[in-house]
């Protein structure tokens, strides 16, 4: 299939901000069976030589992690840099870093959804892959970290031959319960989006097996109009669900952090400055991802240069938001005139990791506001730049809210420094390779896009289109029935 | 959709002379004076402290509601809203209250020595001394100047502009002026959320100046929000039970107002409740002071009151969307949750002054309908002279035919 | 003029119902107005996407999930609560850095999260239910062109066990609606 032809005309248009009415969400051919086509090629041909090349370089990354994690079983936790007093290093950096990312397809599907955000439709399915993926690999660090890994369930309230329980009371254990739910949620909500899709692939499948395969998970989906209507009710209920269970998530995930007395830990704005942190490192993450798979698969045409411009003025909406947060735990910092708080967050911009500390102020909080300029907004490369700066600024607030923070006692004598080892390095690259091989996977079986409701956004899959004055008349005789 | 489905008759834009809207904005006015008169009176008896602490009460009450109004204002233009159209100017009208509430924080400035503790005369207490940087008087009357010179400075243009695109027929000055609005509401949105922040700390934190939490700023706001949303719902639906705008101000607007009042409802539970579980973990006393005078005596019982009013009933009251959508309904719980609003702001405020339990005095109603009266005389008297609805914006019809899922 | 194929070795009594195709939103959106006028109950309308008050055209009760997400969420959330009290007040009491045995404070995460939980696999699962899901038999299946309704296509589908269905009749209205194309399928 020839690449779907946009003319400049139609381009502009995209990009255009009419003050009555929207600018058109997808450009090119907007037919029905266009978009079923188009999003269902990358599913249906023979994998190309470059999505097998990137396969397989995934696959070493993972087993990468694998074996250095098998090694991890057998030697325990002292193959990384943890020790007294930082004992927590890079494991849980990577955790928050993971938990972050997959936020943003959460917000993209759920809030950007009750939020009647019609252009979200264009890449919810992609995001909320991104979610799920995340939320693994994000589950993994915990779980590799408790050392005895065999004896895991423990964190689970099951009744067990010593008759002890969870204690209810620690944060780690709410973080048990809020990864594995919302990586729960976010699985259900992302089925729940595909059966229809699901249901295209085996209607369009060419082969008994693909037909069989894509049938069960379809579930028999017909497209009845009495399925629909259950269907809209759950989907709009779930996404009412993820809303608070996104922001309770990342938010549980900072209380390991400030409920404890340590300084740089311990301040209340730590929830909501997390979560829009999140928010700020999973847009990146999906720009990142989205500008290389809609070149690629020649998306351009259903993920328009307007859909990553909106991405930047989210990511620029949320970057300022932890601007903010740094400013107030600096300023609180000075205000609260507790000693230790203050020599904290001196530290931390000048002492021995001062580096990652302005790293980290370089790719969070100047990089992004580039975006307030529309130009750079428009720019396919700037915009893959900055998105690349926030994932790695991202995972350095976390490496330096972790790391600045226990690597200073309040004894001076229980003073001590932290440095990666080769594990470390390996659990992190690892984790990618982990995340890039789901994510080769979902791209080459499941459908990127979800049809069924980009198709449901077009101006004329409404039933009065271009009916004017009708409408109100035709609506009105519907609900009097 | 086509304009002529609206019903855009004169009649229905503006008030008629005749309506009992007209008779409201004399009606507050002179509450307003009565009240203020009557603190005065009531002041005599009392400490000069008691008397600023009820009028503080008042004051960040109703400030609170008009700066709900200004971000009400600049979030439509930031995020390019198109439902919220119709609704708009009776948030631009709140914020057209501020001139009139920084006329009257005026006898706080002046009394600043009798409400902050690090203002009273020399500061034996180390902590507060070494914020003395921050916390002194002259710094704090030119905050207090700079935000009110942010504010009234937004307020005054996307209202001046609003009103121009209301009487202008040029289609292509209107496209100019929604544009304009658009363009600054992104440096609109950061100089208020810092100068709603500051404010916070300085007229809300500092009453206790060794205490500090960096959630003060987003606590307030959260309660401005939940005021301005319940404000708009409370009056989109007495509107329509009055019979007027009925098809510019639709049930799919009620409904949207519900749906932010409930979504900002769970907002400000969120936040209360992150900053009190932070404190009451970690257990560090010159933290959990505060939470230490509010959660004893009488004091708890309004500290459950409003946690269960604030968020528990409002949860369930406006979840299902028929309560939204039945007027009436809506009417009670926006008028519940502005209730409410009240004894967040004084929960927040008077454990200062009253440590030994609530005392509520007729000062503390006296000083609320005192100004609440003006601000409300101001907002009815704009109510009746402007359109209802913003006329001149591009995007009026979309608003109106806008329906929910 | 709509296409009409009839299968002429169909006994009757192996009748499923008729199916009839429809050009777009539009079309179908009146023609379901016209069914649910002409009294017909089994029936059903079949669409690539939800089309906008497609269900309130056919005259359709509004879903119960909600009903059922909002009572199994408050149970999830009591649940929780309970077992978090029974496990550290009653079953395993253990003094744990100074705070009471029942420290609801520390129990409001988790008692969320379950209440989600619970909330969220009733919306899924009330969805199953009541949609009658999974089922992967159907006799609109065995229709070739059926399978074009999760791509571009729009249908009718009236059941013979329809009180109202005589074959003739029923294929005539849906005619009458603008159906395009109207086939018989067999059960």
């Amino acid at each position: 299939m020839a690449t779907p032809r946009v003319s400049a005309v139609e381009h502009e248009a995209n990009l255009s901000d009419p003050l009555s009415g929207r600018a058109p969400l997808l450009l090119g051919d907007r037919s029905l069976h266009g978009i079923t086509k188009a999003v269902c090629r990358p599913v249906e041909c023979v994998p190309s030589r470059a999505w097998t090349l990137f396969f397989v370089v995934s696959v070493a990354m993972m087993g990468l992690y694998v074996l250095t994690t098998a090694y991890l079983f057998y030697e325990g936790i002292g193959i990384w840099g943890v020790n007294n007093p930082v004992n927590w290093g890079w494991a849980i950096s990577n955790f928050v870093f993971w938990v972050g990312i997959s936020h943003a397809g959460t917000l993209i599907s759920a809030v950007l959804y009750l939020f009647r955000q019609k252009w979200r439709t264009s890449i919810n399915r992609f995001a909320e892959a991104m979610t799920i993926f995340a939320v693994v690999c994000a589950l993994s660090y915990p779980t590799i970290h408790v050392g005895r890994v065999w004896l895991l369930h423990w964190v689970f309230p099951i009744p067990n031959q010593m008759g002890t329980w969870p204690n209810f009371r620690s944060p780690l254990l709410w973080d048990v319960f809020a990864v594995t739910i919302y990586g729960l949620v976010s699985f259900i909500f992302w089925y729940l989006g595909m059966i229809p899709d699901l249901a295209t692939l085996r209607d369009r499948a060419k082969t008994r097996a693909r037909k069989i395969t894509y049938g069960i998970f379809a579930l028999g989906w017909r497209g009845s109009t009495r399925h629909w209507k259950h269907y809209e009710r759950a989907y709009l209920l779930l996404a009412a669900l993820a809303t608070p269970l996104v922001l309770s998530v990342h938010s549980i995930v900072s209380f390991d952090f400030a409920i404890s007395q340590l300084p740089g830990w311990h301040t209340t704005i730590f929830p909501p400055y997390f979560v829009a942190g999140a928010v700020f490192s999973g847009f990146a993450m999906v720009l990142t991802l989205m500008v290389i798979a809609r070149w690629a698969f020649k998306f351009e045409h259903i993920v328009t240069i307007r859909h990553l411009e909106n991405m930047a003025k989210v990511i620029l909406l949320t970057g300022m938001i932890i601007a903010y947060a740094y400013g107030m735990e600096l300023f609180i910092a000075w205000y609260g005139q507790n000693p230790y708080e203050s020599f904290s967050c001196a530290n931390r911009a000048f002492g021995p990791y001062a580096w990652a500390y302005w790293i980290m102020i370089v790719c969070n909080v100047i990089a992004p506001q580039i975006f307030w300029f529309k130009r750079a907004r428009q720019n396919v490369v700037v915009l893959f730049v900055v998105s690349i700066l926030i994932n790695i600024g991202m995972w350095f607030e976390r490496f330096v809210i972790t790391v600045t923070s226990l690597h200073r006692d309040f004894l001076p004598s229980s003073w001590g420094d932290y440095s990666p080892t080769f594990f470390d390095v390996a659990a992190l690259v690892g984790s990618f390779g982990l995340f890039f091989t789901l994510f080769a996977l979902f791209i080459r079986y499941l459908p990127m896009v979800a049809m069924s409701e980009v198709k449901a956004g077009l101006p004329e899959a409404k039933p009065h289109h271009g009916a004017e004055g009708g409408s109100r008349e035709a609506s009105a005789t519907g609900e009097g029935a | 959709m086509s304009q002529a489905l609206v019903d855009l008759r004169a009649e229905q834009l503006h008030l008629p002379k005749t309506s009992r809207w007209c008779k409201l904005a004399p009606v507050f006015g002179g509450l307003g004076i009565a009240g203020l008169l009557t603190a005065l009176l009531l002041a005599g008896q009392t400490t000069l402290q008691h008397f600023l602490f009820s009028y503080l009460t008042a004051y960040l009450y109703w400030l609170s509601l008009a700066l709900g109004g200004l971000f009400f204002v600049l979030l439509h233009f930031l995020i390019r809203a198109n439902w919220s159209v119709s609704v708009r100017r009776m948030a631009e009208n709140v914020t057209a209250t501020l001139p009139l509430l920084a006329l009257l924080a005026l006898p706080l400035l002046l009394g600043a020595r009798h409400i902050f503790p690090w203002a009273q005369g020399v500061v034996s207490d180390p902590v507060v001394q070494g914020k003395a940087a921050y916390l002194n008087l002259p710094f704090f009357y030119l905050r207090g100047g700079l935000y009110f010179a942010i504010w009234l400075g937004l307020a005054h243009f996307f209202y001046r502009w609003s009103l121009k695109q209301d009487r202008s027929e040029d289609a292509e000055l209107k496209e100019h002026l929604t544009g304009q609005m658009t363009r600054f509401a992104p440096l609109g949105m950061v100089l208020y959320g810092l100068s709603q922040t500051f404010a916070s700390f300085d007229w809300v934190m500092s009453l206790d100046p060794r205490w500090f939490s960096t959630m003060v700023g987003v606590t307030f706001f959260s309660g401005s929000v939940v005021a301005i949303m319940a404000f708009l719902a409370f009056m989109a639906a007495a509107l329509h039970l009055s019979g007027q705008l009925r098809d510019v101000i639709t049930l799919e607007h009620h409904h949207d107002l519900g749906k932010l009042l409930i979504g900002f409802v769970l907002f400000w539970a969120y936040i209360a409740f992150s900053q009190y579980l932070v404190y009451w973990y970690a257990n560090i006393p010159e933290e959990t002071s505060w939470y230490r005078h509010r959660l004893v005596g009488s004091w708890q019982v309004l500290s459950i009151v409003l946690a269960v009013g604030h968020f528990g009933v409002p949860l369930f009251f406006l979840m299902s969307r028929h309560i939204k959508r039945r007027p009436m309904a809506l009417l009670v719980g926006a008028a519940w949750m502005l209730a409410l609003h009240y004894i967040d702001i004084y929960w927040q405020v008077m454990p200062t002054i009253h440590r030994h339990g609530v005392h509520f005095t007729l000062l503390d109603l006296a000083t609320f309908v005192g100004i609440g009266g003006l601000f409300l005389a101001v907002f009815f008297w704009l109510l009746r002279r402007f359109p209802l609805v913003p006329v001149g914006d591009p995007r009026l019809a979309e608003s109106v035919a806008h329906e929910n899922f | 003029m709509a296409e009409y194929s009839t299968n002429e070795q169909l006994p009757d009594e192996k009748l499923w119902g008729v199916l009839a195709e429809f050009s777009g939103p539009g079309d179908i959106f009146r023609a379901c107005e016209r069914v649910r006028d002409a009294g017909y109950t089994r029936w059903d309308s079949y669409t690539p996407y939800p089309v906008r008050n497609l269900d309130k055209a056919m005259g359709l009760s509004a879903s119960k999930v909600p009903w059922v997400v909002f009572f199994l969420g408050i149970l999830g959330a009591v649940g929780g609560m309970t077992l978090q009290w029974w496990a550290s007040v009653v079953e395993y009491p253990i003094v744990y850095g100074a705070k009471p045995f029942f420290s609801w404070q520390a129990f409001v995460p988790v008692t969320f999260e379950l209440g989600v939980l619970c909330a969220s696999l009733a919306a899924f699962f009330g969805l199953l239910h009541f949609a009658r899901l999974p089922q992967h038999y159907h006799p609109l299946f065995t229709s070739e062109r059926f399978q074009g309704v999760t791509d571009d296509k729009f249908f009718i589908a009236i059941e013979a066990a329809d009180g109202k269905f005589n074959l003739q009749e029923t294929v005539d209205l849906l005619r009458s609606v603008g159906a395009t194309q109207v086939e018989e399928v067999a059960g």
